[in-house]
């Protein structure tokens, strides 16, 4: 135990950059001021999201005490955090535990696989604590409130919102572990691990889905009538997107009774029992997944006259730049897996469970009508291009695009190709995989919605173009302060800023076209014009300055 | 030829000067040696010299292109080995090479029967297909080397280059080194090993604490060294690297 904590201490230290935090206070306080400024400037970023989820839960309570269903709002905010700490903690286990660089450098030390997964699980919950106080914080807060709750209930949740990340991340970690664990055994180890974090991926949706299927149907009358008799009937629904979400909202819902301590147990029990699940199966399979797991084969073939008449030819540099990019982004797991994957899982991961309930229900969806009503193709177009600037923005392949080449950046500065270049160059690597994003969406979206030629051609003349100031605010943010001070690929696509200002900015850019599109347009022909001219006008402006501001910005930058 | 002249770089805010006002010219036709204890300023200079930092104060000219005002045409007339050769992991050699050579535009059949000749030089022919993620430091010391001579540069530019090879491969790139310099280029080399640059450096310079305390001739050096005690002490420094 000794062991396992002294690891737990070091590796907090080093994951949240404490020591280096210290060092800047002492040293640097120009530099430790901007980090408490740039935390500030967050906090104040979102306190009006948060301030607004709050009025929402408020009016939600109300709204819901008639029909006695206020526990609800509780639920509501468990079961989405729940469900985004086992999304996104395969990424992080799959991430911190096995691709990042220093994964493998504990292995020289006598230590047990529970000691060193425990310490590495324990990390990544407190990753999730973070993303958990914004999304449970107020749900807890405004029920205790508004229902003038007993200490115990206080003291409940205080209990449960340390409890919550501990099932869904256990749930994350077991398939995890027990996939990688047979993608190490064969020879091309990167692609294993690349292929183990898609099916991870896929089956943590699966079971998502038949977690959701065990359940009644939502449309049976009996059900219906339940769920509005039943005290907690829509609490029930909401939690069967996490069962196990139930039994925490009922022992704050119930705090004073009996029941709430019996269901506050039965949450404890079983939140304890996926952590213990969950390194035991670490104890027994992490190092058999991890040792090994950087080696790479190689055939040391000697290369023939036509191998190398095969292999070696010429290309323009700014493409040879732009496949290198390519190359790198699809051979480096990581980088795989937070930035290609998300363009072919999301459309993917849209069609499943749609595809599938309008098989087995047969029913009409909301959707089916779409283009009959007024305005309707103009609202379809807007989604669809809504979705592909939110894909590409997400997968912040130009909003790391220099971050990435961490100590490797120094090559871009002393080859001879022009920053001009360069930046071109980034920017059609990451409009290949944004197009190719846009491309499976639309797909995607005539499995949902059969439709017709130039209504195709439309949404993805109009996506095709909308993706380019995107693309172009990815690099822009990137070049202003890229993070190229990096020890393993994780931190710089999964712990950089830059991918959230793009975002934000993507969003905002997105967000104000298509609400004028919604609002303003009826005619699918002239909002796609209107679309068109926007983000062309767009892409233009931050294309030219990227290409006189930005190339200085380049030149200054030092590797 | 390359000509610094006056360069400084300061950090922490003109803190910490880790290149003091250097002026050095490297003659066509010599093999110029770099030499300082760990941390002395090599790497920053040579870093400034390609164009990966920008310098302070002063100008860096190779074959009288300035680095700053026509920087890929000055780009052009080198070849570099970085001191790290753990870059481009996740590439083959070939495809690293290849890279490099469209960087420079190196023509298709140029490029082919130089990347033979130079993979066969350094044994590197059976690896060229395998990915560099997969090679020993030796080996991707050598790519990098064969990365950084595929476009036949007239000046050579090799931030500690002996490190991790092996003693033939070391041997065989002083050799080219020598021939380079001998056909009238330019090779300018970073090191913290006395022994290495006596063998082979025309001249070479002395850097401790961002400044040039002494260039010239090694049997200049040596009598320097000898009347000046705190040079002394700074070359057993660097002997005692051997």
């Amino acid at each position: 135990m000794f062991k396992f904590l002294a690891l737990l201490k070091i590796l907090l230290i080093n994951t949240f950059g404490i020591s280096a935090l210290r060092y800047k206070a002492s040293k640097n306080r120009l530099e430790y001021l901007k980090i408490i400024g740039l935390g500030l400037a967050i906090t104040v970023g979102i306190a009006p999201t948060i301030a607004f989820y709050s009025k929402l839960l408020w009016d939600g309570y109300e709204l819901l005490v008639p029909i006695g269903q206020q526990g609800a709002i509780l639920t509501l905010g468990i079961v989405l955090v729940s469900s985004m700490i086992f999304f996104f903690g395969i990424f992080y286990v799959i991430n911190l535990f096995y691709l990042a660089g220093d994964a493998q450098s504990l292995l020289a030390l006598p230590l047990r696989g529970w000691q060193v997964l425990g310490a590495r699980f324990t990390v990544v919950l407190c990753y999730e604590y973070l993303t958990e106080l914004p999304f449970v914080l107020p749900p807890l807060i405004v029920f205790g409130i508004k229902s003038g709750a007993s200490p115990l209930y206080w003291l409940y949740s205080l209990f449960g919102f340390i409890l919550i990340p501990f099932l869904p991340l256990g749930l994350a970690t077991i398939p995890t572990v027990i996939l990688m664990r047979f993608a190490n055994l064969g020879k091309r180890k990167d692609l294993f691990k690349i292929l183990g974090g898609m099916i991870a991926l896929v089956l943590a949706v699966g079971l998502q889905f038949v977690f959701q299927k065990l359940g009644p149907n939502a449309m049976d009358p009996a059900f219906v009538q339940n769920l509005l008799t039943d005290p907690n009937g829509l609490m029930n629904l909401i939690s069967r997107v996490f069962p196990s979400t139930k039994y925490l909202g009922l022992a704050l819902v119930n705090a004073d009774k009996a029941a709430g301590l019996i269901n506050l147990l039965l949450f404890t029990g079983l939140s304890l029992l996926a952590v213990i699940l969950a390194w035991a199966v670490g104890d027994k399979l992490y190092f058999k997944g991890l040792v090994g797991s950087s080696e790479t084969t190689a055939r040391r073939k000697k290369l023939t006259n036509s191998d190398y008449k095969r292999l070696v030819t010429g290309s323009p540099a700014l493409l040879s730049y732009c496949i290198k990019e390519i190359r790198l982004l699809i051979r480096t797991p990581i980088y795989f897996i937070n930035c290609v994957l998300t363009n072919i899982l999301v459309p993917v991961l849209l069609i499943i469970p749609f595809w599938l309930q309008s098989r087995n229900e047969q029913g009409p969806m909301p959707w089916d009508d779409l283009l009959t009503k007024p305005g309707g193709s103009t609202i379809l177009l807007a989604v669809i291009v809504g979705v592909a600037i939110f894909l590409t923005a997400t997968n912040a392949i130009t909003a790391t695009s220099l971050s990435r080449e961490g100590k490797e950046f120094f090559i871009s500065k002393y080859i001879p190709l022009a920053y001009k270049k360069q930046i071109q160059a980034k920017l059609l690597s990451g409009y290949i995989f944004g197009g190719l994003g846009s491309v499976l969406l639309l797909i995607a979206a005539n499995v949902m919605i059969p439709l017709n030629l130039a209504t195709n051609v439309t949404i993805l003349a109009v996506s095709l173009v909308a993706i380019i100031p995107i693309i172009e605010t990815g690099l822009l943010i990137d070049m202003l302060h890229p993070k190229l001070d990096w020890d393993n690929e994780q931190k710089a696509v999964k712990q950089n800023l830059n991918v959230i200002w793009a975002m934000l900015a993507s969003i905002l850019i997105g967000g104000c076209i298509l609400y004028i599109v919604i609002r303003f347009f009826q005619d699918m022909a002239t909002a796609a014009t209107f679309m068109f001219g926007c983000f062309g006008l767009l892409a233009l402006a931050i294309y030219y300055w990227l290409m006189t501001r930005g190339i200085k910005l380049y030149q200054q930058l030092e590797g | 030829m390359i000509e610094i002249s006056g360069v400084s770089k300061a950090y922490n805010r003109g803190a910490i000067k880790a290149v003091d006002g250097v002026n050095l010219t490297i003659r066509d036709g010599e093999i110029f040696g770099f030499l300082g204890p760990n941390g002395a300023g090599k790497t920053t200079l040579i870093k400034m010299i390609t164009g990966i930092l920008n310098a302070d104060e002063g100008n860096i000219k190779i074959n009288s292109k300035d680095i700053a005002q026509e920087p890929i045409e000055a780009k052009m007339q080198f070849g570099f080995v970085p001191d790290d050769p753990n870059i481009f992991a996740r590439l083959t050699g070939l495809e690293y090479l290849n890279f490099m050579a469209d960087m420079y535009n190196v023509s298709a059949g140029i490029r082919l029967e130089r990347m033979q000749t130079l993979l066969q030089r350094f044994e590197m022919s059976g690896a060229a297909g395998d990915l560099i993620q997969s090679y020993s430091h030796g080996m991707r010391q050598k790519i990098m080397v064969i990365g950084a001579m595929l476009h036949n540069p007239p000046v050579w530019i090799l931030d500690e280059p002996m490190t991790g090879l092996d003693p033939r491969s070391s041997y065989d790139l002083k050799e080219m080194m020598r021939e380079h310099a001998d056909a009238g280029n330019t090779v300018f080399f970073s090191t913290h090993v006395l022994d290495v640059a006596e063998k082979i450096c025309d001249r070479l310079a002395i850097i401790n604490k961002g400044k040039v305390i002494l260039c010239g001739s090694m049997e200049e050096i040596h009598q320097h060294a000898r009347e000046n005690q705190s040079l002394e002490n700074l070359f057993l420094e660097m002997t005692e690297n051997v």
